[in-house]
C-alpha cells in the first residue's frame, strides 16, 4: 500500500531541487527540444531530392503502403519512420540523468540517513524517486513527438507523408513504449547506483539502454519488420517484462539496511 | 516507563561483530549519553534502535515500539541527527523543515508552524529563505537538530549535537536539550565532548561493542574512584606515601609533585585522622579539598580497564 501523500512530498522535493540545479536542468531539457525541429529540418531536405535509389531502400520495399509515393515523399517517409525511432532515446536518457543525480546525489551529499529515517517506507521512497524521474523524460518525450507530429504538415512534400510517418506503431512506442523504456532505465540506474559515487558514472548505463532502440532503428532501416501495432505492441510487451524483472532487482538493492550497511 | 528498552542486542557484519549484547533500559525523560571510542559500534546501536536496520539478534523497544515489528512507528516517535547535517544545499532553511515535517505526517499548515517555532528557536528565521549551501557549520548543525525534533518525538537521537559549534551556540543547543528533557523527552546523547556528557547526562553509558559500564555520573565516579581527598602540601608528596598508605581507613594513595591523593571509606570521619597523622610526620599541609575525578578520568579508566580485560581474554 503506498502513501500518496507522502510520495507526492518526495517529488515535490526532487522536483524543487531539480528546478533550483540550473545547469542541470538546462543540459538535460534543452537538448531533446532541439531534436524534433532538427528532424523536421532533415525531412524538409529530402524532400528536396529526388534520388532514384530511395525506392532501392529495404525498408521501402517491403511496406505497400508506400508503393505508389513519388520519390521525395518516399525518402520524408523513410527518413522521418527511422528518425522518429529515435525519440525513444529520450524516455531512457533524461529519467536516467535525473535518477542518477537523485539517487547517487543523495548518497554523496550523505542526505539518505536522515531520508531514510523518516516513516518512510523504502517502496514510496524509490517510488518518488522513479515518477519524480521518469514523469519529466516522458512529459518532454511527447511534448517533443507532439512538435514533431505538428511540424510534420508543414514540411511534407506530400499530404499523405504525415499519416505514414506518425503511423500508429509509432504511437503505440510513443505513448506505451516510451514509459516502459523510462521505467528500465531508472530500475538500472537504481541498482548502479549502489556501486558508484558519481552521477556521471552511474549515467555510463545509458550505454546499455540505447540497444533496443537501435534494434528498432536499424530492424526498421534494414527491412526486416515494419512497425505496426502488433510488433510495437509486441517489443513494448518484451520491455514490459524486462522492467518488472529490473524493478524488482532494484527494491531488492533498494532497502534501507543494504543502503546504509552496503552502498559505496 | 521506560523509552528505550534492549535485552541481549546484537549486530553482526558477516564475522564482525559490532554490537554484542546489549542490554539497556533507560527511563522517559532521562538525557543518556552514550560514550566510547570510534569504531565502538554507537553509531550502529543508534540505527537499530531507530529501526533503520535490523539487530542481528536480541530486541529493542523505542517509545514502547518494537525496532523490528512497529519500525515505521518507531521511527515516527524518532528523532536523528546524524553524523553529519544530511540537508539539502539548493533548498533554503524553511524548505529542508517543511519537507521533513510533511514526510513525518504534518500536515502543510503545521509544518509552517513547527518550522517557523524552530527557526526562531535557534535564530535561523532571518536566513529562514537562503540556501542552506551558504550557512556556516554551526547554522546547518542547528537546522538538522531543529528537523529532529519537528514532529515532536518522545525520543531524540543526537549524535555529536554540538560538534564544530562556536561557544554561545553550544549552550544554546545544551540549553535546548535540557528544555527537552524538560518537557518529558528522552534524549539518546552520542557524544565525544566528555564534559558536555557531565553536565547534561543523568545516566552514562559506556560502550565498546559491549556495554562497559551504565550508571548515573556520580556513581561512575564513585565506583571507580570512591570518596577521594586530595592534599596538597607545601613540599615533596612522594615521602609521604607510604606513610599515608599505613593508616588503615586508606584503601589507596598517590603522590605527584606537591598532591597527595588519598581514597578514604569515609572523609568525613578519617580527613581528621589524616591530616593529624601528616603534621605528626612534619609535612605542611596548604589545604585539602575533596576529589571529584572528571568524567574523561572515569571513562578512560573503564575504556583501559575494557581494553585489558578483552587483551586477556
Amino acid at each position: 500500500m503506498f502513501h500518496w501523500e507522502r510520495i507526492t512530498v518526495l517529488i515535490g522535493k526532487e522536483w524543487l531541487e531539480l528546478r533550483r540545479s540550473r545547469g542541470l536542468l538546462l543540459s538535460t531539457f534543452s537538448p531533446p527540444l532541439i531534436l524534433p525541429l532538427f528532424a523536421l529540418g532533415l525531412i524538409f531536405a529530402m524532400g528536396l531530392v529526388s534520388d532514384p535509389d530511395t525506392a532501392e531502400i529495404p525498408a521501402a520495399a517491403i511496406d505497400p503502403a508506400l508503393a505508389d509515393l513519388g520519390l521525395e515523399a518516399l525518402a520524408q517517409v523513410i527518413f522521418g519512420r527511422q528518425f522518429s525511432t529515435l525519440f525513444l532515446l529520450l524516455p531512457m536518457v533524461i529519467p536516467n540523468v535525473l535518477a542518477s543525480y537523485s539517487i547517487v546525489g543523495e548518497k554523496n551529499r550523505r542526505t539518505l540517513e536522515p531520508l531514510l529515517a523518516a516513516p518512510i517506507s523504502t517502496g514510496d521512497l524509490l517510488l518518488g524517486k522513479v515518477l519524480a524521474a521518469i514523469l519529466p523524460g516522458i512529459a518532454l518525450t511527447w511534448l517533443c513527438g507532439l512538435i514533431f507530429a505538428a511540424g510534420l504538415g508543414f514540411v511534407a512534400v506530400d499530404p499523405v507523408v504525415p499519416g505514414l510517418v506518425l503511423h500508429p506503431g509509432w504511437m503505440v512506442i510513443l505513448l506505451l513504449t516510451s514509459p516502459i523504456l523510462a521505467l528500465i532505465s531508472v530500475a538500472l540506474t537504481v541498482m548502479v547506483s549502489a556501486r558508484v559515487n558519481d552521477p556521471r558514472s552511474a549515467q555510463q548505463i545509458a550505454g546499455v539502454l540505447i540497444v533496443p532502440v537501435m534494434l528498432l532503428f536499424f530492424g526498421q532501416m534494414l527491412g526486416l519488420f515494419v512497425l505496426n501495432p502488433a510488433v510495437a505492441l509486441l517489443f513494448s510487451l518484451v520491455l514490459a517484462l524486462v522492467a518488472v524483472g529490473l524493478l524488482w532487482l532494484a527494491t531488492q538493492v533498494f532497502q534501507r539496511e543494504k543502503i546504509l550497511t552496503r552502498w559505496r | 516507563m521506560n523509552a528505550i528498552e534492549c535485552h541481549r542486542l546484537t549486530r553482526q557484519f558477516d564475522r564482525l561483530v559490532a554490537v554484542a549484547d546489549l542490554d539497556l533500559a533507560i527511563p522517559a525523560g532521562t538525557i543518556f549519553g552514550f560514550l566510547g571510542p570510534n569504531g565502538a559500534g554507537k553509531t550502529t546501536t543508534v540505527r537499530m534502535l531507530c529501526a533503520l536496520i535490523a539487530p542481528s539478534s536480541g530486541t529493542a523497544r523505542v517509545a514502547g515500539f518494537d525496532v523490528q515489528t512497529q519500525a515505521a512507528a518507531v521511527r515516527a516517535a524518532t528523532g536523528i541527527l546524524t553524523e553529519t547535517p544530511g540537508l539539502y544545499d539548493t533548498l533554503s532553511a524553511l524548505e529542508n523543515l517543511t519537507f521533513f515535517a510533511r514526510l513525518y505526517g504534518l500536515s502543510a499548515t503545521q509544518a509552517a508552524e513547527r518550522a517557523a517555532h524552530y527557526l526562531r528557536l535557534f535564530e535561523l528565521w532571518e536566513r529562514r529563505n537562503d540556501p542552506v549551501g551558504g550557512f556556516s557549520k554551526g547554522m546547518r548543525q542547528k537546522l538538522a537538530i531543529a528537523r529532529a525534533l519537528l514532529h515532536d518525538p518522545p525520543v531524540v537521537f543526537l549524535d555529536e549535537p554540538t560538534a564544530g559549534l562556536d561557544p554561545a551556540a553550544a549552550r544554546a543547543v545544551r540549553d535546548v536539550i535540557k528544555t527537552l528533557r524538560a518537557g518529558g523527552r528522552t534524549i539518546f546523547l552520542t557524544t565525544h565532548n566528555l564534559a558536555e556528557a557531565d553536565e547534561l547526562c543523568d545516566l552514562i553509558g559506556v560502550f565498546r561493542t559491549r556495554l562497559i559500564s551504565l550508571d548515573t555520573p556520580a556513581n561512575l565516579r564513585a565506583r571507580l574512584f570512591g570518596q577521594s581527598v586530595r592534599v596538597v602540601l607545601a613540599g615533596p608528596a612522594a615521602p609521604l606515601a607510604p606513610l599515608v598508605q599505613r593508616l588503615p581507613f586508606v584503601s589507596e594513595v598517590s603522590a605527584e609533585e606537591r598532591v597527595l591523593l588519598v581514597r578514604l571509606a569515609n572523609p568525613d570521619q578519617h580527613n581528621p585522622a589524616l591530616v593529624r597523622a601528616l603534621v605528626a610526620a612534619g609535612a605542611d599541609i596548604c589545604y585539602l579539598e575533596p576529589f571529584t575525578p572528571s568524567l574523561e578520568t572515569v571513562y578512560l579508566e573503564l575504556i583501559q580497564e575494557a581494553v585489558t580485560v578483552d587483551g586477556a581474554s
